[in-house]
């Protein structure tokens, strides 16, 4: 009886380690962005207060999401210093006129409509709400994309499991109905899946 | 120690045991739905810029206002336009999700002559010999637009046009057969009846243009009495009746004995100043026919002209319900049948036989459930393969706002509209509308895109009428005919001034013989379309909303 209590715990001890440890490691492959871009460093230097300075509405009321290159070519149409990003972003996309392939943190399926405007200006959430400091960042982050899904791990959240995390940790159906639920906001199914 | 065969099933069971109570197996089954949803054969609409243009629905001939959300230049969402002056943001469960019926798998992609692959050379060869063989036969679906002008002239040339008619505009027919009126330029002023007697038509359910009525309804409903009375005649208690306000349950097939019992007592009690021929069947004959009791019957008489005006609605030909309007004085005044339009053609109708035809061509706005009588050669162009066709050439025609198209005053209507949609997709593959098939084999035809031209011009002439755009403007203050197509391009809608008189003169010399009847049943039942967009299919299934029975094409 000891021998097979022994052995049945051994299995289970097994699959716990790799259930929570092993299994996120090998579920999310790590990936660059194309260019090292610091939030900070264009708040600080380039006096940028507010998010919405470059990640702007248009005039349609629709968000305009990460800005085109003629933005950043607006001050980057020549290197601006010996940095190795600089370089990148200079020689790869700005001089061939290629937009730059960015990785989206919280891109979302094909079948989910979201609209920044009415998230922002009706219901008055401030970008840190869902996408954290990030806008404060020093650093770059790293993407890491779902072997499977082929979506961010800022979907599922960093927790694997999915408890004790940050208010912002997770852009999955359940945080959205949390949300709305928390706020008395009722969207129905078409609100979201149009 | 030694590590048994035993040992290593007890090692797995605890490996599995463990397993349940990691993140493995929920995560897993998540990602996998996520990975199923994103197959490569399945399309996604493309990232890019996000804009939204305003344009009319062509699936159906009400032509409803449509918001169409693009990303990157390609149609991903539809939703009603609050501005349209007579759908007021509403729409079908259809139009909802009509941007996915262009990806729809049965979305017709290739030339098929009697089931194997053709081409649009051997088609146009073939039409071609049949067209010097004898006369032609075209079928339009969806009559007034500028394409269906270009069908006609062709068919002025080397054949006859006809029409496939809906429901709702072969309610209309007896009016035309007795006033001499076309019935497309018929309609019904809905907005200024008060009492409203239907005859099993789904008037909250999608009667005509939908939000046109059921808006006012919504406005109305909460008052004790309601400045407008819905009455609706009909054995089951559809979605309709439960919301009406009075709801008369009627034998099935005795629609025509209620209209003609409901025109005597009008008559035998002097409830109306207009006199017309008494109906054959007396009360009695009536009451046991329809299963209502005469003091019931009286009771609906005078409920008719308790709150006028009003009007009987018909759900499909029911020359019984049209005597009763005119009996009613209902026919040619305001809030009941009116005259929209004094320059529209009668067209006929695909109820006569085609026997000398040689071919018969189809336009892809006729509804798949129509097949012709006819052993003439069939061309049929469509955008989506319903299945079972008896056609012996499938054309695969433009899909959804995948080509220009005007939109003409809707069957129903009690004003004249007029609207443009352009073409905002594009044809996965080749495609060629009837009308192109036509000005192939006759390029002395003109284009639709002339025509819009012409159409512009003329209305911008005769400066009558509003422009509905992002606000109301006369068509006075326009500056130019360019101007005028350029903002219907762009999702304005013209609307019409009501006729000054909209009275004609519509004779009953008789009472009419009963015609068969036809029972509304719920959409699924009522209408097997060729395909359906998953999101409307999903409404349907889960609302059991009707489809309108006019001409619907997919």
């Amino acid at each position: 009886m000891k021998r097979f209590v022994l052995i049945f715990g051994a299995g289970v001890a097994m699959a716990l380690l790799a259930g929570w440890v092993g299994f996120p490691r090998v579920l999310y492959r790590h990936q660059q962005q194309p260019v090292a871009f610091l939030h900070k460093t264009h708040a600080e230097k380039s006096g940028v207060a507010e998010c919405s300075e470059c990640h702007a509405f248009r005039d349609t009321g629709s968000f305009a999401g990460i800005p085109p290159l003629e933005k950043c070519a607006g001050c980057h149409s020549e290197k601006l210093g010996e940095s190795p990003a600089e370089a990148a972003l200079v020689d790869r996309y700005i001089k061939p006129g290629h937009e730059t392939p960015w990785l989206v943190y919280s891109r979302q399926p094909a079948n989910v409509w979201f609209s920044h405007a009415i998230h922002v200006q009706r219901g008055k959430l401030k970008c840190g709400d869902c996408h954290s400091n990030y806008g404060e960042s020093d650093q770059v982050r790293i993407y890491e994309v779902n072997r499977i899904s082929g979506y961010s791990r800022d979907i599922w959240g960093h927790s694997i499991s999915r408890l004790h995390r940050a208010p912002h940790d997770g852009m999955k159906m359940s945080d959205c109905e949390d949300c709305h639920r928390q706020r008395h906001v009722d969207a129905g199914c078409l609100g979201c899946h149009k | 120690m030694k590590f048994s065969r035993r040992d290593l099933l007890v090692w797995s069971a605890g490996a599995a045991a463990g397993l349940a109570l990691t993140p493995v197996p929920w995560k897993l089954l998540d990602d996998t739905s996520i990975w199923s949803q994103n197959w490569p054969w399945i399309p996604q609409p493309a990232h890019g810029p996000v804009d939204v243009k305003l344009s009319s629905c062509t699936l159906c001939p009400n032509g409803c206002g449509l918001r169409v959300r693009m990303a990157n230049g390609s149609p991903v969402g539809i939703a009603g336009m609050a501005s349209h002056p007579l759908t007021r943001g509403a729409l079908c469960p259809l139009a909802f999700g009509a941007h996915q019926l262009n990806w729809h798998p049965l979305r017709l992609r290739s030339v098929r002559h009697r089931g194997s692959e053709s081409s649009f050379e051997e088609a146009h060869a073939a039409f071609g010999k049949a067209c010097a063989e004898g006369p032609v036969v075209v079928i339009d679906g969806y009559p007034g637009r500028a394409a269906s002008a270009v069908l006609e002239s062709f068919t002025a040339k080397k054949g006859e046009y006809r029409v496939v008619r809906g429901a709702e505009s072969r309610a209309l027919a007896s009016y035309e057969k007795w006033s001499g009126v076309p019935a497309a330029a018929l309609g019904y002023d809905i907005e200024n009846a008060r009492t409203i007697l239907s005859f099993g038509a789904p008037l909250l359910d999608g009667w005509g243009i939908p939000g046109r009525f059921t808006r006012r309804w919504a406005e109305s409903a909460g008052n004790a009495d309601p400045n407008v009375r819905l009455i609706q005649v009909e054995p089951s208690l559809s979605r309709t009746a439960a919301r009406a306000w009075q709801w008369i349950a009627i034998r099935p097939g005795s629609d025509a004995a209620v209209a003609g019992g409901i025109a005597r007592v009008l008559v035998e009690e002097k409830l109306v100043a207009t006199r017309g021929p008494m109906p054959p069947m007396t009360l009695t004959d009536v009451a046991a026919r329809t299963g209502l009791e005469a003091n019931a019957i009286r009771e609906l008489a005078r409920a008719m002209v308790g709150q006028t005006p009003a009007v009987a609605i018909a759900s499909d030909y029911n020359p019984s319900v049209a005597a009763l309007n005119v009996v009613l004085g209902a026919v040619g005044t305001r809030g009941g049948i009116v005259l929209r339009s004094k320059a529209v053609r009668s067209a006929d109708s695909t109820d006569a036989a085609f026997a000398s035809a040689r071919a018969v061509l189809i336009d892809s706005s006729v509804p798949w459930e129509f097949v012709p009588e006819t052993n003439a050669e069939v061309f049929r162009f469509a955008a989506w393969d319903g299945g079972s066709s008896k056609a012996d050439w499938l054309l695969p025609a433009p899909g959804f706002l995948e080509e220009l198209s005007d939109i003409p005053t809707a069957p129903t209507a009690g004003v004249e509209t007029y609207a443009i949609a352009p073409a905002l997709a594009k044809p996965p593959h080749t495609t060629h509308s009837a009308w192109q098939f036509l000005v192939a084999v006759d390029p002395s035809l003109d284009t639709p895109e002339k025509i819009i031209h012409s159409r512009c011009a003329e209305l911008f002439r005769n400066r009558r009428g509003t422009l509905h755009a992002s606000e109301e403007m006369p068509l006075a203050k326009i500056a130019s005919p360019e101007k005028l197509e350029e903002q219907l391009s762009q999702g304005a809608i013209w609307v019409g001034e009501p006729q000054r008189s909209n009275s004609f003169r519509c004779e009953l010399k008789e009472w009419p013989a009963e015609a068969g009847y036809s029972i509304q049943f719920g959409f699924p039942a009522a209408w097997s379309p060729p395909v359906l967009p998953l999101l409307a299919s999903k409404l349907y299934e889960e609302s059991n909303l009707r489809g309108t029975t006019e001409g619907r094409t997919a």
